[in-house]
């Protein structure tokens, strides 16, 4: 018997649960959103790296897409089948927690990361690839992000979603206040940014035009690292003592 | 393949042969145990052990049937006492569910797999390699061959239930819990699982499972328990147990064509140990319903009067419960 087998099983169950859903197609919508303003600016000539990237990359990419994406399937890697019961079928096997975990949290990220980052990467072929090796370099840089963003975010939700049900919601929340609007008053909240982080780690390729980067890539890197462990530590911490409810029985 | 036959087939696997707990050691193991969330008793200082064999658990609703069961599981820790499952604690221990195999109450299965999707998800789960041949092969047990190829969403309750019990029992479990597995099964398939059951007990497996329907756990538990209000209210022999449940004091309301006389003739039988007039009727109470039963024909044509109507006042099972818990 070899229990590391469990782990595709269960990450393509996760696929299918994430897949199913009608908001992935309200996703797959969004994300074509920079897509769409990329091709209206390459058609108005406006196809310079600093405006692209403040324009779409920072105010749609970064600001939208990213969290959301990463934040809805972050918090529905568990979430729907807690609420439905079928966790059960899961945690009724000889799986150890860590491995449970890994395998959501690796679904949910990659499908965060396939759609951010090709939506991304396709706004930055139809903008910035035309325009030399800036618009290449830059163009990966925010592929990057979007990978770092989406480990992150992913990690984070799908932790919080084993405490509370409101985890979308907490996360809608971060995404608007946190992330909207503190982290641009007070500087210091940067460290403590997941925004931050993956425009940080962008650095290690380029740096991006945009005005509130406030991380080195080092740092970036090192924060994003210990956000992604802690927090899957504490999702197996807190899956291991799972509970069932008494029922009405 | 019969029942037996497929069963036969999964014991000649030793990939999957069941390890029966020694002799001496029961299989599932409580001492005092019980649950609580805050100020609610769940279930409270239960104690019984059970060795192969079907077992019923049988209680209204509310008694911590489902408590039990997830305390069983793992999914429960018990708040006092002790719950041991093959001689060790099933609590965040997952290695012990190579060895258990639970069919929880919830409807909810993954309804976009199919029902032969879910049954390998289970067996690859458990690590099996031979996993496709074991998951048909135990999905034909439960006689749902023709729609394994099906998405579990379009099933109807009894088959997500037989599913289920399928999931359940891929890895051949040597403990198996269900919890109300019968629900939404029409009589036909209800029968089948019955027997089937019987069949994994006969093998040497331990089962255990709930339901509020007498007549379920007269059927397949030859040991039965009875939970109320959290209380181990009676176990052992089903038979014992159904004889004190029958031969308990019964309330019967009897309306005839004439009350005052029928009630003369009733009193001066022993089965009879009360009559009372009501606006109702007669109100008689028993202890021996059988008898009763033939006293009351023999009675209301001796003293030629009409029966209009024999209700029995205090039949629901609640009230049974009732009476096993005062005694």
């Amino acid at each position: 018997m070899n229990p590391m087998a469990a782990i595709p099983e269960i990450m393509r169950v996760t696929f299918r649960q994430l897949l199913g859903r009608r908001r992935t197609l309200l996703l797959v919508l969004l994300a074509m959103l920079p897509v769409a303003l990329a091709i209206a600016f390459r058609l108005g000539g406006q196809t310079d790296v600093e405006r692209f990237s403040r324009r779409i990359f920072d105010t749609v990419s970064m600001t939208i897409l990213l969290p959301l994406v990463a934040i809805l399937f972050g918090s529905g890697a568990f979430g729907a089948e807690i609420d439905d019961g079928t966790v059960v079928y899961l945690l009724a096997k000889p799986v150890p927690r860590w491995m449970v975990i890994a395998a959501k949290a690796v679904s949910a990220a990659a499908m965060a990361i396939l759609l951010t980052g090709a939506a991304t990467a396709l706004a930055g072929w139809i903008d910035l690839v035309p325009a030399g090796n800036d618009g290449l370099l830059a163009t990966e840089a925010q592929v990057l992000a979007m990978v770092v963003g989406s480990a992150c975010y992913v990690s984070l939700f799908l932790a919080l979603s084993l405490f509370t049900r409101r985890a979308l919601v907490i996360g809608i929340g971060y995404m608007l206040v946190w992330e909207g609007a503190l982290s641009f008053m007070l500087p210091g909240i940067a460290n403590l940014s997941i925004r931050q982080y993956a425009l940080g780690a962008s650095a290690a390729i380029y740096q991006l035009p945009v005005q509130e980067a406030r991380l080195s890539a080092d740092t970036a890197f090192i924060l994003s690292g210990v956000l992604v462990v802690a927090a899957l530590a504490v999702a197996t911490w807190k899956l291991m003592r799972f509970e069932l409810p008494g029922g009405s029985d | 393949m019969t029942v037996r036959q497929a069963l036969n087939v999964i014991d000649e696997s030793p990939a999957s042969a069941p390890t029966p707990a020694p002799a001496s050691a029961p299989a599932i193991e409580l001492s005092h145990a019980a649950r609580w969330y805050g100020n609610v008793v769940a279930v409270n200082d239960v104690s019984f052990t059970l060795g192969a064999g079907v077992t019923g658990l049988l209680g209204p609703n509310g008694a911590g049937k489902t408590t039990l069961l997830h305390m069983l599981a793992g999914f429960l820790a018990p708040s006092a006492g002790q719950v041991l499952v093959l001689g060790r604690s099933p609590h965040r221990d997952p290695s012990v569910y190579r060895q258990i195999g639970l069919v929880p109450e919830r409807e909810a299965v993954y309804p976009f797999l199919t029902g032969l999707d879910y049954v390998r998800f289970n067996a690859r789960l458990q690590g099996m390699r031979n996993a496709d041949e074991a998951a048909r092969r135990t999905i034909a047990l439960v006689c749902m061959d023709d729609s394994m190829d099906r998405a579990i969403g379009t099933y109807s309750k009894g088959m997500r239930q037989r599913i289920k019990v399928a999931g359940s029992l891929v890895h051949d479990p040597q403990v198996l819990l269900l919890d109300e597995p019968f629900n939404g099964m029409d009589p036909r398939n209800r029968i089948a699982m019955m027997d089937l059951l019987g069949t994994l007990a006969d093998q040497g497996r331990t089962i255990l499972f709930s339901s509020h329907i007498l007549e379920e756990v007269e059927r397949v538990g030859t040991e039965i328990l009875v939970m109320v209000s959290g209380r181990l209210a009676a176990s052992g022999d089903f038979r014992a147990i159904r004889t004190l449940m029958t031969d308990r004091p019964h309330s019967i309301t009897v309306r005839s064509s004439d009350d005052r006389r029928l009630a003369t003739t009733l009193m001066a039988d022993p089965a009879v140990f009360a009559v009372e007039l009501t606006h109702a009727g007669l109100s008689v109470q028993t202890a021996q319903l059988s008898a009763f039963r033939r006293l009351l024909a023999g009675a209301s044509r001796a003293a030629g009067v009409r029966l209009l109507e024999v209700v029995p006042a205090d039949e629901s099972l609640e009230s049974v419960f009732d009476y096993l818990v005062r005694r």
